[in-house]
């Protein structure tokens, strides 16, 4: 969107290509954002209008195929031709599933973050059976950090979200205990920190250093976790009412159609895409006329996502005054 | 005819060589069959005027001579093989009929029906008793050279004898094998150049001996004749040190093993008799997925077996290994690479149990009641679809279970065994067996292969029959007591090692798969499946290597257009599901989705 | 030499003196099996152990003191593992945690 802006801005004349039925991603998904809480809604309302006002064009609910010589190759064997095609598809979200022994699927009340997130903007939190929980634990770094569901690297921002969640979690339920299994809590961004010693202090989260080893099902519907509590040594069981799996960022599936389809475009180990340097061109790919904005070549957040739109926008500017 | 004299100095090399290859085998031979075990020694009085003992002489003929299995590996390899053994024995066997026919019953020592032909110069030709001799001992000499003409051939390109890989050679291979392969060249010239000397030999020597003739002199021919003793000689030599001993030790060794005597988890005589049987013809070696997914060399079945034969085994080698069978199901002598490579490890490791795992004991956290157990195994644990779904089933058919394991057990004991501790294994399996005899259950059901395959193997449950849930389920089936729903689905089947091999279970699971949807066999299937990579016995293997072999098992899976994948065991559900896009469930998932109680 | 208890460690008296510690063993430790060194201590392996959960054993805690050369009653605690190969499955690191134990138990060991 950013990157449509700043072009438009620039006066070419950019064409938004979605597959869904909306332009905003992800972020349409979420609630509030972290670290101010602002609401998603208020981002994505505005720079909608944004995008209205400058009148570019958007293509809902259309396929890309891949990027050939002339344009973007779409569904059905159309073709859009383009002089230059900014990448900005995004990342999938981590199936949890696939982490089998946290029962997400098998059991009631193993939830995701944006199971949570969806929850709380539809004004609704409970548990399977519509009561509130009393014992609530998040469990950090599921699809990330993890070899065993070929996810080695980190997401990035699933700890603060977790930590955000948990404040949430803390502000509809005041009487409930709320949990966090973390391995490393990575507080990488401008009041981050705060935030998280904010959720400590006042709101109370218990923060626990050791990976939640499995789930399993108590005689009373609810779920008990193992896990080793590392600063002290011993391992510890507890049982809890709600599960809450803080998935992290998948490469998008995507990415390797892509990189088929056009030549110079490469990936990285971990399916994302790779950017040309991770420097001066972090938002050029191998392929000259094709760039890249968000979270399409790593986990980022909405504000580095943004940034990166307008920088790709500056960049395609560049490109089409050389290729002149 | 009186005049007939079979000494000369030529003869020597090929003398001192036969007497040492007998001394040699004498000394071995009666070392390990005395070193034998009293039970094996029972074994063998029982087994030898029985009836095992004529099959041994069938399987003899058919292994060491025509080698079957070989043919069905490759039949360029088979021939090549029967080539050697079986036109080199035809030879002896037809060249001491020869020595007969011409000769009489008189004595004729050894050498003189090896270097008949040089002996015989005087005698008048033609044939004998009605047998064109020259005609046939060159026939099979031709048969015997063709071979070895194969065998050369295999050396550059051994692909054509379908065999990517070929193993590498030890010193005393290398003598043995330069040797050999003069053997029957320089035989050919010698009997040749006589022949042209002479005037006599068959339609090859005779031929090739006219050629000859206009250079052939005297001192031409001591000179191959003192060449082809020397070749044998010198492999004779060489023979028991090198991997021809298996000539000899293949037969004993078949005997032994018709007469019920096998290898064991600990190290024992009889095992000599396994690893000098050993061609090291390296037909182990392209099923090995360690070679040819992860590119690991010199662990294989081939090499543990001659690095342990020449006392030189590491840790390193006895411990990288998946003990998935693929090796043995190739093997054409038929060794037990998997208890081989097993008593290696406790010879090398066995550490005492010394009451280890007493905190294990009376710790029984079983729930239910029943004449059904179930044990999960500490795998099944990690995958609560599969315990859901068994669940599901057993609820479905009304059965009260006795659910050993499900907040957590001890362990099979199989793990510590595969790893070479089998004392403290033994520990281990004790305290199993003690909790499901205080039971009242008369079926264990586990859902996991490798706990299975200890169940069936070590432990002594009198009164409990233990069934993999593939078997339960196909029972349930069977019985009416559950219906399918059939399906559409394509899926394909993965053999786990354990339960495959191991426990030879391939129907059931399929018969399941089949009933609900469409089965795709993988290109690699049923005895011949890949193992996932993650087996429990593959200690030795670090992350990358089980990676690649992970990422070589999904993509067999996706070649097979099949929809998703399903197996039967929980190790293997998850190491295929990290290395495939495709959906993997356990054939108890599978069975849940599509359950119609029975009314 | 005093009995360690590994699963109590909150009561052993003295610290780690990384100065007198003698390191060698553990860097040979680490030569042979590189991944043994990629630990992050998320205590998965400790969690679901299937030894842990009936006596006090605590593999991350032995393996990680064997790393800073603490290698006393690392082989007797190491003996409670059964082998069974569930931390494998939930490291996150994908370390072979079975190959660990019974390196340690090969170098330490007294056999």
């Amino acid at each position: 969107m950013q990157a449509a802006l700043s072009l438009a801005a620039d006066g070419l004349k950019p064409v938004i290509v979605e597959r869904s039925g909306a332009v905003g991603g992800k972020l349409r998904d979420w609630h509030r954002l972290f670290p101010t809480m602002t609401p998603a809604q208020e981002v994505l309302e505005e720079m909608a209008g944004r995008l209205e006002h400058a009148g570019v064009e958007v293509m809902l609910h259309t396929e890309v195929e891949g990027i050939g010589s002339k344009g973007v190759t779409l569904a059905e064997g159309k073709t859009l031709d383009a002089a230059a095609v900014i990448v900005a598809s995004g990342f999938d979200i981590f199936d949890a599933r696939l982490k089998e022994e946290y029962g997400y699927h098998v059991y009631d009340n193993v939830y995701t973050t944006v199971d949570i997130e969806r929850m709380l903007n539809k004004g609704h939190v409970a548990l399977h059976d519509g009561s509130a929980p009393r014992r609530i634990a998040f469990v950090h770094c599921v699809g990330s950090r993890d070899e065993k569901v070929n996810q080695r690297h980190c997401s990035k921002v699933c700890c603060i979200t977790g930590v955000k969640q948990a404040m949430e979690m803390r502000e509809l339920f005041p009487e409930a205990e709320i949990y966090n299994f973390y391995m490393d809590i990575r507080m990488f961004g401008p009041g981050y920190e705060e935030l998280y010693q904010q959720a400590q202090q006042e709101s109370g989260i218990n923060f626990i250093r050791g990976r939640v080893s499995e789930a399993s099902p108590t005689i009373d519907g609810r779920i008990q976790i193992k896990a080793e509590d590392t600063l002290v040594g011993r391992p510890m069981k507890m049982t809890v009412d709600m599960l809450v799996l803080i998935v992290g960022m998948k490469a998008a599936g995507g990415n390797e159609r892509l990189a088929a389809s056009c030549k110079g475009v490469t990936l990285a180990p971990s399916g994302f895409v790779a950017p040309k340097d991770m420097f001066a061109g972090s938002v050029e790919t191998g392929a000259p006329g094709v760039f890249t904005a968000g979270a399409a070549t790593a986990p980022k957040t909405i504000g580095e996502s943004i940034a990166e739109g307008a920088m790709a926008a500056e960049k395609v500017v560049e490109y089409l005054k050389k290729a002149k | 005819m009186e005049n007939l004299t079979f000494y000369h100095g030529f003869v020597v090399p090929f003398v001192v060589g036969t007497s040492v290859l007998f001394a040699v085998i004498f000394y071995k031979y009666v070392r390990w069959f005395t070193r034998l075990p009293r039970r094996d020694r029972q074994k063998v009085r029982r087994g030898i005027f029985s009836f095992a003992t004529v099959r041994a002489v069938w399987e003899c003929f058919t292994e060491c001579l025509l080698h079957r299995r070989i043919w069905r590996v490759n039949p360029l390899l088979g021939y090549m093989h029967t080539s050697f053994a079986l036109g080199w024995f035809l030879l002896i066997v037809v060249g001491w009929l020869e020595t007969t026919a011409y000769l009489g019953g008189r004595f004729v020592p050894l050498q003189g029906h090896i270097f008949f032909k040089f002996f015989t110069t005087g005698l008048e030709h033609g044939p004998r008793w009605g047998i064109d001799f020259e005609a046939v001992m060159d026939l099979l000499l031709l048969y015997v050279l063709s071979g070895l003409a194969l065998a050369l051939f295999k050396r550059i390109r051994s692909r054509a004898l379908g065999m990517r890989r070929t193993t590498r050679l030890t010193f005393g291979d290398r003598v043995a094998l330069g040797s050999l392969w003069f053997i029957f060249p320089m035989r050919l010239l010698a009997e040749s150049i006589t022949s042209g000397l002479f005037g006599s030999g068959g339609f090859l020597t005779g031929s090739l001996g006219g050629l000859l003739a206009p250079v052939a002199t005297q001192g031409l021919e001591l000179a191959a004749w003192w060449g082809y003793s020397i070749a044998l000689g010198v492999f004779f030599v060489a023979m028991p040190f090198s991997r021809y001993m298996h000539i000899f030790t293949e037969v004993p060794l078949i005997f032994l093993r018709r007469w019920g005597l096998r290898s064991e988890v600990r190290e024992k005589s009889f095992d000599h008799f396994q690893i000098e049987a050993c061609s090291r013809c390296g037909l182990c070696l392209d099923p090995c997925q360690m070679q040819r997914d992860a590119g690991l060399e010199q662990v294989q079945s081939v090499y543990f077996v001659r690095d342990r034969r020449y006392n030189r085994l590491t840790r390193r080698v006895a411990d990288t290994c998946m003990m998935c069978g693929r090796c043995e199901e190739r093997c054409p002598v038929g060794l037990e690479l998997n208890t081989l490579r097993l008593n290696s490890r406790h010879a090398l490791r066995n550490t005492p149990a010394n009451d280890r795992y007493a905190y294990a004991r009376n710790r029984d956290t079983s729930s239910g009641g029943g004449r059904t157990g179930y044990f999960a195994g500490c795998m099944t644990l990690l995958s609560p679809r599969i315990l859901k779904a068994m669940e599901s089933i057993f609820a479905a058919v009304g059965e009260e279970v006795w659910w050993a394991d499900r907040s957590g057990g001890v362990c099979c004991g199989r793990p510590l065994k595969l790893s070479g501790e089998v004392d403290a294994a033994r520990e281990m399996m004790k305290i199993n067996a003690e909790m499901f005899s205080k039971q009242e259950i008369t079926t264990l059901v586990t859902s996991c292969p490798i706990c299975l395959k200890v169940f069936r193997e070590d432990y002594v449950l009198p009164g409990i029959e233990v069934v993999h849930h593939s078997e339960y389920i196909e029972r349930l089936l069977g019985e009416g007591r559950i219906g399918l729903t059939p399906g559409t689905e394509r899926f394909t089947y993965h053999d786990p090692c354990e339960l495959g091999r191991g426990c030879g279970i391939y129907k059931p699971p399929r018969e399941i798969v089949r009933r609900v949807g469409t089965l795709v066999e993988p290109a690699e299937t049923g005895r011949e499946a890949m193992c996932c990579g993650s087996s429990i016995a593959g200690n030795g293997l670090d992350k990358n290597a089980v990676g690649k072999m992970g990422v070589a098992v999904g993509r067999a899976f996706e070649q097979t257009g099949a929809g998703s994948v399903v197996t039967a065991c929980p190790l293997c559900k998850k190491a295929i599901a990290r290395n495939t896009s495709l959906p993997v469930a356990d054939i108890a998932e599978i069975v849940e989705r599509h359950l119609v109680p029975a009314k | 030499m005093n009995a360690v208890n590994f699963g109590y460690m909150i009561s052993v008296a003295r610290g780690i003196d990384l100065d007198r510690n003698d390191l060698t063993s553990a860097r040979e430790l680490g030569d042979e099996m590189p991944e043994f060194r990629a630990c992050i201590a998320c205590g998965g392996c400790t969690a679901t152990c299937t030894a842990g959960n009936l006596t006090s054993f605590n593999f991350r805690m032995v393996q990680t003191l064997v790393r800073r050369g603490e290698y006393a009653g690392a082989y007797r605690e190491m003996n409670k593992c059964m082998l069974c190969g569930k931390c494998r499955l939930v490291c996150p690191r994908g370390i072979n945690t079975r190959g660990v134990v019974m390196l340690i138990k090969r170098k330490l060991g007294d056999y």
